[in-house]
């Protein structure tokens, strides 16, 4: 869709112009300015730019990124198999892109799991022997391979991987997802938010923090036992002053259907000179591409 | 492209770097024995005390000259919490950057990857660091700086890091004195978990806990050679930390270019045995810095007067130095 028709002082107008002119020749975006194109930025920046040409020279560089694994890299040239597998997989998804690049992220997420805690502490969980704030059998996504499942990682996976069970009912996507769900729901805080793993460290609650709480919203999309996160999120949404944290906010309340105060003040809530902030913040506009990342219930 | 950190300076042009002592060379040295290391304790009992003239006294009972480098200034902002003392105070790094500068720095950067994936510019608000005279123009995000992949970590054959730390000529760890609940306490060498890329490990860096957290800080430290730590005792954090923790007013900074030794005064200061913190074991196995209290010369201060024993969890109870 195109945006030409918004003026350039407007809310989303500010960050659109702040977006195009920031925009690397290569097509990619940076967190900030003058620095190399990294998938992040460049994933929300041609979801904010979605139909322009902008989005499509984004997706070039992106699609030139894949990797032999099936997987993407961070940026370019940093051989690591990565969680930004899954916004390559969104971002394909959301225009249509369904071809073998697709396929081969889809089958490096199926194939991807948390390596959860050392051989021998999982062998004692399994006899009841220590107790490891989680409940192991549960797959979620990690970071990077080899590493432990993250809220974050297991959200946006789930994102994709709901958007691709549109196409390909699959039970074994059907399995991850639940699994994934099962996990973001285990592990979330006594006081109904996300913090980054786990609700329970060393004997102690562990607080949530407003933009894992967030994403986790976004990974449960469909599923009814977010509905008492919500409140948290509100809380969140009035609390904090982080740019990043009210922008992915407000884009999950709206998702789950929650009204979201518009910002009165254009400028509001700019500030921060990281570019995948503005990125978020003109996503969660009320005029934004927020409603790109819908997704239902899957299985 | 990869290289090796011993490759970096001269492609960035740091020709500063004669006596770099880099990883490979590091290796060669290591259990070649090391001549003592001065470790200056100054006290401050407050923030709102003349902190640069004490970090000067510090740097200068060091012998530390920076004229002509590039310098980092890595703080503590892991986190940032109203109720406790998680992160470096702002007063602390205000007048490390005035310190540099004065003492001739070529250039004087102020960088940190919080270990959480939170909005970095609204915690620099909130730990008031935008306070500083022309912050935003002297702070690097090392969670989002370009990268460089340096051959070599741990088990690993390669870890990228934020070139800005990479092209310094000296990183000067401005840690906070804190217990940490896995590591036994957090300073100057642990601080460097903070130029770990989050954009590319993720949010904790859980990379580092896989390697292993005592690797890690080790391995950091080797490829940060050319560093300096001052450490933030003025009010640290005892118990649950590093974040979860109650402030603990110790009352004094402590600095020093051999950062284990600092480390390991810090622990006397802190009552916490440093024979029995695991990654200074193996700091000073490895030949990378003095821990024995016999091989650092103390400066300033003497442990006995300053030392005030930090709360430990359950679990390091047997850290006490008796």
């Amino acid at each position: 869709m195109r945006r030409s028709i918004l003026v350039p002082d407007s809310y989303l107008g500010v960050r659109l112009d702040i977006l195009r002119r920031s925009q690397n020749p290569d097509g990619g975006w940076s967190y900030y300015t003058g620095k190399q194109s990294w998938l992040e930025p460049t994933f929300y920046g041609a979801l904010v730019l979605h139909g322009d040409p902008a989005a499509d020279r984004a997706w070039s560089l992106i699609k030139s990124w894949q990797q032999a694994d099936g997987s993407w890299p961070p940026t370019a040239g940093a051989a690591i198999s990565g969680w930004g597998t899954a916004l390559c997989l969104t971002l394909a998804h959301i225009r249509g892109e369904i071809d073998g690049t697709f396929l081969k992220g889809l089958a490096y997420l199926l194939k991807t799991a948390g390596t959860e805690s050392e051989i021998w502490r999982r062998a004692l969980a399994k006899f009841g022997l220590v107790d490891p704030g989680r409940n192991l059998k549960l797959k979620g996504w990690p970071w990077k391979q080899g590493t432990s499942s993250w809220v974050e990682p297991t959200a946006h996976t789930l994102i994709a991987l709901k958007k691709a069970y549109t196409l390909l009912p699959a039970p074994e996507l059907t399995e991850r997802i639940h699994s994934g769900q099962a996990l973001l729901l285990d592990v979330r805080c006594k006081d109904g938010g996300w913090n980054y793993g786990s609700a329970w460290t060393l004997g102690e609650d562990q607080r949530s923090y407003p933009e894992t709480t967030a994403l986790a919203l976004l990974g449960l999309q469909g599923r009814p036992e977010a509905a008492s996160s919500l409140d948290m999120a509100r809380h969140w949404l009035q609390e904090t002053s982080s740019s990043l944290a009210r922008a992915w906010i407000t884009i999950a309340l709206r998702l789950h259907g929650i009204a979201v105060p518009n910002t009165n003040s254009p400028l509001k809530g700019s500030g921060s000179p990281d570019l995948m902030v503005v990125a978020l913040e003109a996503l969660g506009a009320p005029d934004g591409n927020y409603r790109l990342l819908k997704t239902e219930a899957a299985g | 492209m990869k290289i090796s950190r011993r490759d970096f300076i001269p492609l960035a042009g740091a020709g500063l770097m004669a006596g770099y002592a880099g990883w490979q060379g590091l290796r060669s040295r290591r259990n070649a024995p090391l001549g003592p290391s001065p470790v200056a304790v100054i006290k401050a009992t407050s923030y709102s005390e003349d902190l640069a003239q004490r970090i000067l006294r510090g740097v200068r009972e060091c012998g530390l000259d920076v004229r002509g480098l590039n310098v980092l200034l890595k703080p503590n902002l892991v986190e940032f919490d109203p109720n406790t003392s998680v992160n470096t105070d702002v007063s602390v790094v205000a007048a490390a950057y005035e310190v540099f500068k004065s003492l001739g720095a070529a250039e004087v950067l102020i960088g940190e990857g919080p270990g959480h994936r939170r909005d970095t510019y609204s915690l620099v608000e909130m730990a008031r660091y935008r306070e500083i005279s022309k912050f935003d123009d002297l702070f690097v995000d090392l969670n989002r700086d370009d990268v460089t992949a340096v051959e070599k970590f741990a088990d690993r054959a390669e870890m990228y890091f934020p070139n800005t730390a990479l092209r310094a000529d000296l990183v000067v760890s401005l840690a906070k004195m804190k217990t940490h609940h896995w590591a036994g306490a957090t300073l100057s060498m642990k601080n460097f978990f903070g130029v770990v890329p989050g954009s590319v490990y993720g949010w904790p860096k859980n990379e580092l806990h896989h390697i292993g957290i005592p690797e890690s800080i080790v391995e950091l430290n080797r490829i940060f050679r050319r560093s300096f730590g001052i450490v933030d005792g003025i009010v640290g954090m005892e118990g649950n930390g590093p974040i979860q923790g109650t402030p603990k007013p110790a009352g004094v900074l402590v600095m020093g270019s051999d950062l284990p030794a600092v480390d390991a005064t810090c622990c006397r200061i802190m009552g916490i045995d440093p024979a029995k913190i695991e990654y200074l074991r193996m700091a000073s196995d490895g030949s990378l810095g003095n821990v024995e209290e016999s091989r650092i010369e103390q400066r300033g201060e003497k442990i006995n007067e300053v030392r005030t024993n930090f709360a430990l969890i359950d679990s390091f109870r047997g850290l006490r130095l008796t």
